[in-house]
């Protein structure tokens, strides 16, 4: 059996009297897209960071390729690709140049990245900006130019760390449909997102994550189908506060304007949900019934929505 | 080692300083030459000679050499910082490289500006009052040396502040100060007894004397001394920085 590409075992980390991880295990195999999916502060990022060597590992195990992060950091990092939630600047050079230099510090010398570089360009639309600063380019363009600076070496592991945030919805479907190429090219794709839609769309495989330990793991089908609950989902005209005390019976999670609810059986639920908001004078603007997804499992298991 | 990826950040650095040459070359050589026209000229004609040497020609080497550890310092200093306030330190800390590798391409980049800075003062002595140079490869290995102990404390400095201001009360309060009082405008035998004391624990007194030995053949300190001085600076900041950056102390988590 191949070597796993990321294997991760009882990792704990801390900063001061703050526990980031707490004994985190992980196994991913080759070509597989993992998600981990976890709300701000569960410990993604830190997981991530001590695979890729920004983080220092407290305890524990952390692998690529079987090889271990610390001691064979040279073959363990030439193997991964990251692109970081942070989005860096640089104000010194165009980004064809930070590509170049990106690859060079892989070991590949200019003539050997150029190819690549070229194709990533067009791919990501930035060939007509191969000349411009970072800080000249949109939002989105700098997301697109970070996943090129990620995959400029042609890395067999690609980490992503919410690579999506705060980007459009043309954008993001053009990122998904990028990472399924790369998926279907054999590429080992760990993402780490607090969009459910989308490790429930890409992943294979999906580990829950809160407070620095892994709650449950499995194909986004096993989860729905052992833990899952079916949703209704309503539209209000606007949110307000007082709603809280209406619904303290329900499990729901809160996204500004949409409520969605985790129960067993929607049909008898609804009515008294509607009665509950109407009592507080909020307008309900429309319905949605749902079978089970990712976002019932979270709620489930956290017991709280994934941005809360 | 990773020569590809030490290479490509040696010219990431130096690429960086020349590309905005406005703030990183020219003020050192302006400065410079206002020293020698309003400093020199006019002083010269209250403080004829100095050990033999006129006055204007007594103070360029002093300029050489705080121009050299100025820009070497500040080179360092300041990429590394910018690097950890604008993100842009994992792409370093993600990528095969060592702290020995990262740590050099640094100090090769700070050295370089030091001494291309030092040069250039060199070359506007040179031009401006004819400076006889009386041993140049002396010269230009010394300035090349001091340049390598600066970049490297740099390197340290900019590992371990947090802020711009971290950096500038290191230069405001420390390094220029210490530059004046290293005898740049005057032979410390100008000094009272207890003040020529106090010179001797300045390592910049050694760097200044050094350069001018080198150039003039006149010093306050013994010129090996000085050689030593410099070359226990270089190996004791150059071993600390790669330390540091090995530990990850303030640039990891």
């Amino acid at each position: 059996m191949a070597v796993p590409a990321i294997q991760i075992s009882g990792l704990k980390k801390s900063y001061d009297d703050v526990h980031a991880l707490n004994g985190v295990n992980i196994q991913i195999e080759q070509g597989q897209f993992f998600g981990l999916l976890g709300p701000n502060g569960a410990g993604k990022t830190t997981t991530i960071n001590i695979l890729t060597g920004l983080v220092r590992r407290g305890e524990g195990e952390s692998k690529i390729m079987g090889k271990d992060t610390v001691k064979d950091y040279r073959f363990t990092r030439s193997q991964v690709g990251i692109a970081a939630q942070e989005l860096s600047v640089d104000w010194f050079f165009p980004i064809e140049k930070l590509l170049y230099f990106q690859a060079g510090y892989y070991g590949i010398p200019k003539q050997k990245a150029k190819l690549q570089i070229d194709q990533l360009l067009d791919r990501m639309g930035l060939t007509e900006k191969k000349d411009s600063r970072l800080r000249q380019l949109s939002g989105g363009m700098k997301r697109r130019f970070q996943l090129a600076k990620a995959l400029v070496h042609d890395p067999n592991i690609i980490i992503l760390d919410e690579p999506t945030a705060g980007v459009d919805v043309e954008l993001r479907h053009d990122l998904w449909q990028y990472l399924r190429d790369l998926h279907a090219a054999g590429k080992t794709i760990l993402l780490t997102t607090h969009y459910i839609e989308e490790a429930e769309l890409l992943c294979e495989k999906v580990a829950i994550i809160d407070q620095g330990k892994i709650l449950k793991e499995g194909t986004p089908k096993e989860l729905t189908r052992e833990l899952g609950q079916s949703g209704i989902t309503i539209h209000l005209s606007g949110y307000d506060e007082k709603l809280i005390p209406c619904l303290s019976d329900y499990s729901y999670t809160q996204e500004e304007n949409r409520l969605h609810f985790s129960v067993d059986d929607p049909d008898s639920s609804l009515p008294d949900i509607i009665k509950q908001i109407s009592s507080c004078d909020i307008h309900i603007q429309s319905v949605e019934s749902s079978s089970s997804s990712l976002e019932d499992v979270f709620l489930h298991l956290t017991g709280k929505g994934i941005n809360q | 080692m990773n020569w590809v990826g030490l290479w490509t950040l040696i010219n990431r650095e130096v690429g960086r300083f020349l590309s905005v040459y406005k703030q990183t070359i020219l003020p050192g050589i302006i400065s410079s030459g206002l020293y020698i026209v309003v400093f020199g000229f006019t002083l010269e004609q209250r403080i004829s000679h100095i050990d033999g040497i006129p006055y204007t020609l007594f103070i360029l080497p002093g300029l050489i050499m705080m121009t050299t550890l100025t820009n070497a310092t500040s080179n360092t200093a300041s990429s590394m910082l910018q690097m950890k306030l604008l993100q842009q330190l994992p792409d370093l800390l993600t990528a095969p490289l060592s702290g020995l590798e990262i740590s050099l391409a640094y100090i090769i980049g700070g050295t370089l500006r030091g001494f291309i800075n030092g040069l250039m003062v060199m070359l506007i002595g040179i031009l401006l009052i004819d400076m006889p140079v009386q041993n140049p490869l002396g010269t230009i290995g010394f300035i090349f040396l001091v340049s390598w102990a600066f970049a490297s404390m740099g390197l340290l400095l900019g590992q371990l502040a947090d802020t711009w201001d971290h950096l500038a009360t290191m230069q405001n309060f420390f390094l220029t100060p210490l530059s004046f009082l290293g005898g740049i405008f005057y032979s410390i035998k100008m000094l009272p007894s207890w003040a020529q004391t106090i010179s001797f624990f300045n390592p910049i007194y050694y760097m200044i004397n050094g350069i001018r030995h080198t150039i003039l053949g006149v010093s306050d300190s013994d010129p090996l001394i000085s050689f030593f001085m410099a070359l226990s600076m270089t190996i004791l900041f150059s071993l600390s920085a790669i330390l540091v950056m090995n530990s990850g102390k303030k640039i990891k988590l």
